[in-house]
């Protein structure tokens, strides 16, 4: 076809306009899967976490965080089978070595223990600070103590129930999971006790 | 206009070794560097790829001698980002794991110069069939050279192979090396070199 | 004919006038020389290698053994299969087979150390054209090569004496890392002599300082090289020193500690990888230095010598480039 502006206009725009239509099509064909899909890895995430918890409520809160930003922080409830609380589950991330560390935290009912932690997420040297994923170092957060703070140690077995041990030559991801954890826990245990209040009063 | 000195297996063939992409051709890198450290990556990386040169190669040739040259350019990437994101569509809602391990990489075939360097230099030029056969061999020749730096990466920085054990951790300390960049680049030059060094002999003993 | 190593520079840099394009040495050294400059620096490092035998045990020797073994083995190896001139007993490769070693931890794997060394030799050195055409300093990318392979491995360390064979002792921190992970700051006597935990040779600033006078009073090295990395090391670290002292380390403490000296004196001055002209080799130097405090002081790492040398080997021949001395009578540009 000849090069003139109105053939340009014509078969960019006709292209333009097909795969953008077949594409919505695709993409509303698709989407109900790919939402599902989220649901069911957010789901298996938290009742790793929550032991004995058959379906969650969210709680939705939005929250003013550093330098102002708003954001929502999404709590969930987890419930047994009689419909009674069994724990909290809530998303904390840090800044690793390479990347962010996306969890996944469980806190128990009192709000003074976790219940599990799982890392979702990570991209942290393999063989090293990808060790954080492996069972022998989130185990140490099954039942940790979060008051006052999480602590990490290194080289030490731990002693208090507020330590874990961090992975041997992997300190900066160790160090960004236990910062992580700590930061996110005061926010959900502000949010939690403001919840509980005005029930109590 | 149709290349009648070839024929259609060897528009399929020449992408394998003679024209390859990566070792020969050199383009494509960014993606075989990133997803291949692991076969299965590398695996679902050149399927995602094949089917995207293909489909869009085939387009492009069916409407070159409607698109006028000023926005062929623009025409093709509409086209192949078009595919690019049916693939990925097509991935995040059947494999969700493949798609989450892929990462952002699937999206960027959008900009894999494999894909736009065939729609310009051969299908913008060529019938549909010719153009679909090249397509199927740059893809495959693609699709080989990941597995292969995949399979060499995945043996020396995991110790497996397709997820299984082959090199126990009792006798081989993984080269953690092999799962990071470095280790891609280190592998993907010796095989450049590998088949520079059997072609080189190939054109000797022909003389 | 040039005496040493730094006249072949500084005739290499007046050279411009006859038309000579400059080029890092060795050049107008005919072959005997070779051998000879390279039997001198393992002489000098003699000292570090008996420190750090004294301090890690017998195992410590084994390491350097294997070390050299791989590097001249394999440099023998490729240039048989080159069909080159074999002049793999010319000291050079021995050279970077000692010192990968005494960058490594004392229990490092012999396995490890013997890859290392092959790594050193085929891809660092062999693969860029063989002696005088590398661009990196090999040693250095073999360990850059180990510690992106073993990770864990290579910053498993020992105490001194803690065991002759190194393998079931206790393992340790370096002093940076104590330094950098609990704030901890190491006695500067113990670091001068040697007796903390670290890498072969570059416990021991003594042994190391020693090797080095040895080889600038022989004139093989160029005094500019190891004066500008050590200056920028203690100068700009002292910055930060006084900025805070309580958070940051003294400058002593960054000269002395780690591989700063050992780079200093035998990696920074390797005379294939650093600048030929004397302007040239201030900047490289002096930079080099400045990124070695940065990695250590804010990086992700508690060394940063080795990275810091390896980054500016890169720069080297845009700083030849850049800083070629001008013909007489040549206008500005």
């Amino acid at each position: 076809m000849k090069n003139s502006s109105a053939a340009m206009v014509i078969v960019l725009t006709v292209t333009t306009v097909v795969v953008g239509g077949i594409l919505a099509g695709f993409f509303h064909l698709v989407y109900p899967r790919i939402e599902a899909n989220r649901i069911a890895e957010e789901k298996r995430a938290i009742f790793a976490v929550l032991q004995g918890a058959e379906k969650y409520d969210v709680i939705e809160k939005e929250i003013t965080g550093a330098k102002g930003k708003k954001e929502v922080v999404r709590i969930f409830k987890g419930l047994n089978a009689a419909g009674e609380t069994v724990g909290y589950a809530f998303i904390a991330e840090g800044p690793g070595f390479q990347g962010t560390i996306k969890m996944m935290v469980g806190l128990n009912i009192d709000l003074k223990k976790l219940t599990a932690m799982k890392v979702l997420e990570q991209v942290e040297t393999p063989g090293l600070g990808n060790k954080i994923s492996e069972a022998r170092f989130t185990d140490q957060f099954s039942g940790l103590l979060i008051e006052p703070r999480i602590e990490y140690l290194k080289n030490r077995k731990p002693e208090k129930p507020n330590e874990i041990q961090a992975v041997t030559g992997a300190t900066i991801s160790s160090k960004a999971v236990v910062n992580g954890l700590n930061g996110r826990i005061n926010i959900i245990l502000g949010i939690l006790v403001a919840e509980a209040k005005p029930k109590e009063g | 206009m149709a290349p009648s000195h070839r024929t259609l297996a060897g528009e399929i063939t020449k992408g394998l070794l003679v024209e390859n992409p990566v070792a020969r051709l050199i383009l494509g890198i960014c993606s075989s560097l990133a997803v291949t450290n692991t076969v299965i990556n590398g695996l679902a990386m050149g399927l995602a790829v094949i089917f995207v040169t293909v489909a869009s190669s085939a387009l492009v040739s069916m409407v070159r001698k409607v698109v006028p040259g000023g926005v062929r350019i623009a025409t093709y990437i509409v086209i192949i980002s078009g595919f690019v994101t049916l693939a990925d569509l097509f991935l995040r809602a059947f494999f969700p794991d493949i798609s989450k391990t892929l990462g952002p990489y699937v999206p960027l075939i959008v900009v894999n110069c494999i894909i736009m360097a065939r729609a310009e230099v051969f299908a913008a030029k060529y019938p549909v069939v010719p153009s679909i056969a090249d397509a199927i061999g740059m893809g495959a020749g693609y699709t080989w050279v990941l597995l292969a730096i995949g399979a060499v990466r995945e043996i020396l920085g995991s110790g497996t192979i397709l997820g299984y054990t082959v090199l126990s951790e009792k006798v081989f300390t993984p080269w953690t090396v092999m799962v990071l960049p470095p280790g891609a680049f280190l592998t993907l030059g010796f095989l450049i070199g590998l088949i520079n060094y059997v072609t080189m002999r190939r054109a000797r003993k022909t003389r | 004919m040039a005496d040493t190593v730094e006249d072949v520079k500084e005739a290499s840099g007046a050279g411009e006038k006859t038309g000579i394009v400059v080029s890092s040495s060795p050049h107008v050294l005919t072959t005997e020389n070779i051998p000879r400059i390279m039997y001198s620096v393992v002489a000098a490092l003699i000292p570090a290698i008996g420190v750090s035998v004294y301090l890690f045990g017998l195992r410590a020797l084994l390491l350097i053994a294997v070390c050299i073994t791989g590097a001249v083995g394999s440099e023998y190896a490729v240039q048989r299969l080159r069909g080159k001139p074999v002049k793999a007993w010319d000291g050079s490769a021995a050279i970077t087979g000692i010192l990968l070693a005494l960058t490594l931890p004392p229990g490092f794997p012999f396995f490890g150390a013997f890859l290392g060394s092959v790594f050193a030799i085929v891809i660092a050195k062999q693969i860029f054209g063989g002696l005088g055409y590398n661009i990196f300093n090999p040693a250095l990318l073999g360990r850059a090569f180990l510690q992106a392979t073993y990770p864990v491995l290579i910053t498993t360390w020992v105490e001194p004496f803690a065991s002759a064979w190194g393998v079931d002792a206790v393992s340790a921190a370096t002093p940076l890392a104590l330094m950098k992970f609990e704030g901890r700051l190491s006695p500067h006597m113990a670091l001068f002599f040697g007796n903390v935990a670290g890498s072969l040779g570059e416990t021991s600033a003594l042994a190391i300082l020693a090797g080095g006078l040895y080889l600038r009073y022989k004139g093989y090295i160029n005094w500019k090289l190891p004066l500008g990395y050590l200056g920028a090391v203690a100068a700009f670290g002292g910055i930060f020193y006084l900025i805070n002292p309580a958070r940051y380390p003294d400058p002593l403490f960054h000269v002395l500690s780690g591989g700063a000296m050992l780079g200093a004196w035998f990696m920074v001055t390797d005379m294939v990888t650093s600048p030929t002209t004397p302007s040239g080799q201030w900047i490289f130097a002096v930079a080099a230095g400045v990124i070695a405090v940065v990695i250590r002081l804010f990086g992700g790492l508690p060394e940063g010598v080795m990275y810091s040398i390896l980054l500016m080997n890169a720069v080297v021949p845009l700083l030849n480039r850049w800083t070629r001395p001008k013909v007489f009578g040549e206008a500005a540009r």
